[in-house]
């Protein structure tokens, strides 16, 4: 006994004195590899001599019983904090029966050494049933390392028990092991892109190191039979980039274990800073500040994180049924530039990459499809990078191929692909700054550019959430008429924050400019993408304010000034919130977002009556009077008396053209003009306004079965009427007839001058569609506002749309005696939500004008 | 009623509040319902008064505030618990006046919906980092 008691302040001493030097030699030199081989290399000793004198003199005695090391000890990977994993094999029960009181004993030394255990008795027969409770224990024996002992028990265990459990049980351990570990990246967002990682646990890290190595030991164990050579396990392509991130890891956790003094494996940003100051890892680099050290971290953890999750995918024995069906199906989405085997992207033709352009494809069809790269066209992807380099993409095809891959549903994983692989900084310089930036503050969660892509992906999301709040918002996102600008301002909006400096807006802006410049935008998207970036705190700010109160709906909807720029700002400030951590966007916050979202919309709505007056000294009038110095005149006349919405809702470009158009009046007194834009088509006519001109011209296009989508009707002082009117073309009538669009526009000018009956064209029309059934229906609502406006009654109608509903309508109002001063015509879905100003006789409308024209209305819209 | 009646010794007062030697303790919880619009001020306003530690929840209610009904496109949104921000505060005696004092005069608009403050005794306080307890926990 007292023998025992000496050996163990003996060994105490030993215990304390080397872990102290291990720890000194570490703060001096930061090698993380040498001190977890000399930690193991010590613990080793201590448990040996430990065995002899507990179990057994002979080191490799007794029989039929053998301490063997597993996971990270077995490894030979101890650190500082870690547990020690050790298995007591037995080579049967009575053995482990016989040996119960000297493993206690064992183990109670170790404990009072202060070393922290994790041991597990097993037979050997029990090491070789498969226990789906506890795929950790079947997973640490694939790290074991004989300690002392019964040597042969160990071997039986080593090359008979474990490759035949591997065997058996291959596709039940590969895809536990699956499992444990998409619930274990499930938990840190499936990024690893944290602001104070963890590097043991999060993706990317030390664990997923393991599972790599696992992963690919058991497919070469269940084909072999035996243990292959570890140097074959992994490509060796990705070898050298998985060791140098090992190296890096064990040093930073080891900094980590000695630092806080436990195990605790968070890199805080206390950490990050002394890690930067003492260069642990980064011994041959320049690294300078903790956000470059960061970044070194965050390359390494990708490097591995992308290892982890292709061989997550490319193992065939981790397939369950559904993710086999799940990757069948995408197997059918194959190309003729690509195709899909087992969930992965594959060039049809390996050389095609040279052509800048299949590149951009490639990305499009990842975003489109949700699929990933393949080991293989990663690599190629990277072989091309410097040719690519050199003349990189710009301009209208680059951006042509960016707002498509943007729009589609998987947009944020074909952008982290595209970041991974340094492409995107490549395409897009301005997002270099922000790449695995990290920006410390309290509420945010993730580095800037990983915050930017949870944005964009937040919003796609958008589309399949059951919630009611979110159903609202995908509402919105289903109205806008460019969201490729939106997405591409959430990849911009923090670009800044790489910047020093106060204002992380002002910075962005400068950085969105030349975004704007490469990608060679038109100056109407421009100036939206410009709004966006600049405004995308101000929604934030307008709802820590009282949302309810009019004044400050007012301020707010008065500084967004346009409904599509509301919509767009609302769901960016949506994106922007939620990307921030998890919990950001509270049903609160939600709430106040849409309330405020709601009153600016209406307050905007019942405000378009403002008129303009062409010597206000506003600074787009300023603006249009610079780009046509010679055109002054005729531009004043033109805008004098035209309502404030008509500027907000039309370009520059746009406006400078109806005031030309206004000019050939006297020439042609119906001026048209009909452009195709993005999803539909545009008609714009300008002539002198008279009583049944908008119904007619709404009469006439829905008679050659074109769908109104929206339309704005607007006047002058000097009675001329600005009607742009965009719809789809139900029968491709204009796609597939050039010669149609002349004559749609000399049909409708025909009806403008009454050459041509509407009403007859319509009838036709209509009686051909007959019996069309509405899969939603819609109740008619109609509200009349009289405060809103000075000059107008505001007039709201809510109905089913159909083939002919603006014409019916605005026949009504005008039978009825009303002018439309503005008209703002909107459709959602079967829905038609339609803002009209109305006067009659050059007043509001009285009561039973009202009244009458309600009833009419509603007789006309419920009518079948 | 006999001659001896009730003696004043025997008689139940109610507590004063900020007497602290009929209280067990000399700590106050204060709970402030206040409009969202006035959170910073407050937050301003409790920090010139030196006190700097709250608790700060996202919350939803009404007293005689009436509810709110929008019309979006022909749906109707009614809110009938109007956001709020309520802080929670645990003071010594000594400085709550001053923190009712701020939050009141930070908070205020006169019209109705500017909240309630609430006080109850705190019976116990301890910081977790250092065991340290009572007013010093504070």
């Amino acid at each position: 006994m007292n023998t025992v008691a000496t050996a163990s302040t003996d060994l105490r001493d030993l215990y304390a004195k080397e872990s102290a030097s291990i720890q000194e030699e570490f703060a001096l030199t930061g090698d993380g590899k040498t001190a977890l081989a000399r930690r193991t290399a010590l613990v080793e000793s201590l448990l040996q001599r430990l065995w002899n004198d507990i179990v057994s003199a002979d080191e490799a005695g007794p029989k039929d019983f053998a301490l063997v090391a597993t996971g990270g000890f077995g490894r030979g990977w101890l650190f500082p904090h870690s547990d020690i994993d050790l298995l007591f094999l037995h080579a049967n029960e009575a053995r482990e029966t016989a040996c119960r009181d000297t493993v206690r004993r064992f183990s109670q030394e170790l404990w009072d050494l202060r070393l922290k255990l994790s041991p597990m008795t097993r037979t050997l027969a029990e090491c070789e049933k498969f226990d789906p409770n506890n795929v950790e224990f079947a997973i640490s024996l694939l790290d074991c390392r004989y300690l002392a002992g019964d040597r042969e028990l160990f071997t039986r265990l080593r090359e008979k028990t474990i490759p035949r459990l591997v065997a058996r049980e291959c596709q039940k351990l590969v895809q536990n092991l699956g499992d444990i570990t998409r619930v274990r990246h499930q938990k840190f967002g499936n990024t690893v892109f944290h602001l104070e990682p963890n590097v043991k646990d999060g993706p990317g890290g030390l664990r997923d190191h393991n599972v790599s190595v696992w992963l690919a030991l058991i497919s070469a164990m269940e084909k072999l039979a035996m243990w292959p050579d570890p140097k074959t396990l992994l490509p060796v392509t990705s070898r050298r980039a998985f060791d140098d991130a090992l190296q890096f890891q064990m040093s930073v956790r080891c900094f980590l274990h000695f630092r806080h003094g436990r195990h605790d494996n968070t890199l805080t940003w206390e950490a990050q800073d002394e890690a930067a100051a003492r260069k642990i890892g980064v011994a041959d680099l320049e690294v300078a500040t903790a956000a470059e050290w960061m970044r070194v971290y965050f390359g390494h953890a990708r490097a591995v994180h992308r290892v982890s999750l292709q061989l997550l995918g490319e193992i065939p024995a981790a397939w369950s049924s559904l993710s086999r069906q799940l990757n069948n199906w995408r197997s059918r989405v194959s190309s003729p530039d690509f195709s899909v085997v087992d969930g992965l992207v594959f060039l049809q033709k390996p050389d095609a990459l040279q052509d800048p352009e299949m590149l951009l494809r490639l990305f499009h069809f990842v975003a489109e499809h949700g699929v990933k790269l393949s080991t293989t066209t990663e690599y190629k992807i990277e072989q091309v990078l410097p040719a690519l380099a050199a003349t990189p993409p710009r301009g209208a095809e680059l951006w042509l191929y960016l707002q498509e891959t943007l729009v589609q549903p998987h947009a944020a994983e074909a952008l982290r692909a595209m970041s991974a692989l340094r492409l995107l900084p490549l395409l897009l310089p301005e997002l270099k700054g922000i790449e695995a930036l990290v920006v410390r503050d309290f509420y945010h969660r993730y580095t800037v550019d990983e915050h930017s892509f949870l944005a964009i992906e937040h919003l796609h999301k958008l589309k399949e959430s059951k919630s009611e709040v979110d159903r609202r918002f995908a509402d919105l996102l289903g109205e806008l008429e460019q969201p490729e600008l939106l997405y591409l301002s959430l990849l911009l909006h923090d670009s800044g924050k790489a910047v020093p400096g106060d204002s992380h807006v002002e910075a962005g802006l400068q950085l969105t400019e030349t975004c704007a410049d490469r990608l060679d935008l038109d100056p109407a998207d421009r100036e939206t993408l410009r709004y966006l970036v600049a405004s995308h705190l101000e929604m934030s700010a307008a709802m820590r304010r009282d949302v309810f109160d009019p004044a400050n709906v007012k301020t707010f909807a008065e500084k967004v000034g346009a409904p599509e720029r509301l919509k767009m700002l609302c769901l960016m400030t949506y994106a922007d919130i939620k990307a921030v951590n998890p919990e950001a966007l509270t049903p609160w916050k939600a709430d106040n977002l849409w309330q405020l979202y709601i009153s600016a919309a209406n307050y905007l709505n019942r405000s378009a009556d403002e008129r303009v007056h062409a010597d206000d000294n506003s600074a787009i009038l300023t603006h249009l009077h610079s780009l046509a110095p010679v055109a002054g005149k005729k531009i004043n006349t033109f805008l004098e008396g035209l309502p404030q919405r008509y500027l907000r809702m039309h370009s520059v470009s746009d406006v400078l053209a109806h005031a030309d158009m206004a000019g050939q009046l006297g020439k042609d007194p119906v001026q048209l003009s009909l452009k195709q834009v993005r999803h539909w088509y545009e008609l714009t006519l300008l002539t002198a306004d008279r009583p049944f001109l908008f119904a007619s011209v709404s009469g006439a296009l829905a008679a050659w079965g074109m769908n109104i989508v929206k339309a704005n009707a607007f006047s002058n002082a000097a009675g001329v009427v600005v009607d742009t009117f965009y719809f789809t073309d139900r029968f491709r009538t204009l796609e597939l007839n050039i010669p149609e669009w002349e004559r749609l526009k000399q049909s409708i000018a025909s009806v403008i001058t009454g050459k041509a009956d509407v009403a007859r064209m319509l009838q036709d029309r209509l009686r051909s569609e007959k019996g069309n059934a509405t899969k939603v229906r819609i109740s008619t609502r109609i509200d009349f506002d009289d405060t809103c406006s000075a000059h107008s009654t505001l007039m709201q109608v809510i109905t089913q749309d159909r083939p002919g509903l603006l014409y019916k309508m605005c026949s009504q109002i005008s039978k009825h005696g009303c002018n439309i001063e503005i008209a703002l015509i909107e459709t959602e879905g079967q829905m038609a939500i339609d803002v009209l100003y109305l006067t009659a006789n050059n007043a509001k409308l009285d009561p039973t004008r009202q009244t009458a024209l309600s009833r009419a209305l509603h007789s006309e819209l419920e009518s079948k | 009623m006999g001659k001896k009646g009730i003696t004043g010794s025997r008689l139940h007062k109610r507590p004063d509040p900020y007497d602290a030697a009929a209280r067990q303790t000399n700590m106050t919880k204060l709970e402030a319902i206040i409009q969202v619009s006035k959170l910073d001020a407050v937050k301003d306003a409790l920090h010139d008064v030196g006190v700097e530690g709250m608790t700060v929840f996202e919350a939803r209610g009404h007293g005689r505030q009436k509810g709110h009904t929008e019309f979006y496109r022909g749906r109707e949104y009614t809110v009938d618990l109007i956001p709020k921000v309520k802080l929670e505060l645990v003071l010594a005696d000594d400085m709550v006046e001053k923190a009712v004092g701020a939050i009141t005069t930070a908070a205020r608009t006169g019209k109705i919906g500017d909240g309630k403050i609430f006080y109850t005794r705190i019976d116990e306080a301890i910081r977790i980092r250092n065991g340290d307890r009572g007013d010093a926990a504070l």
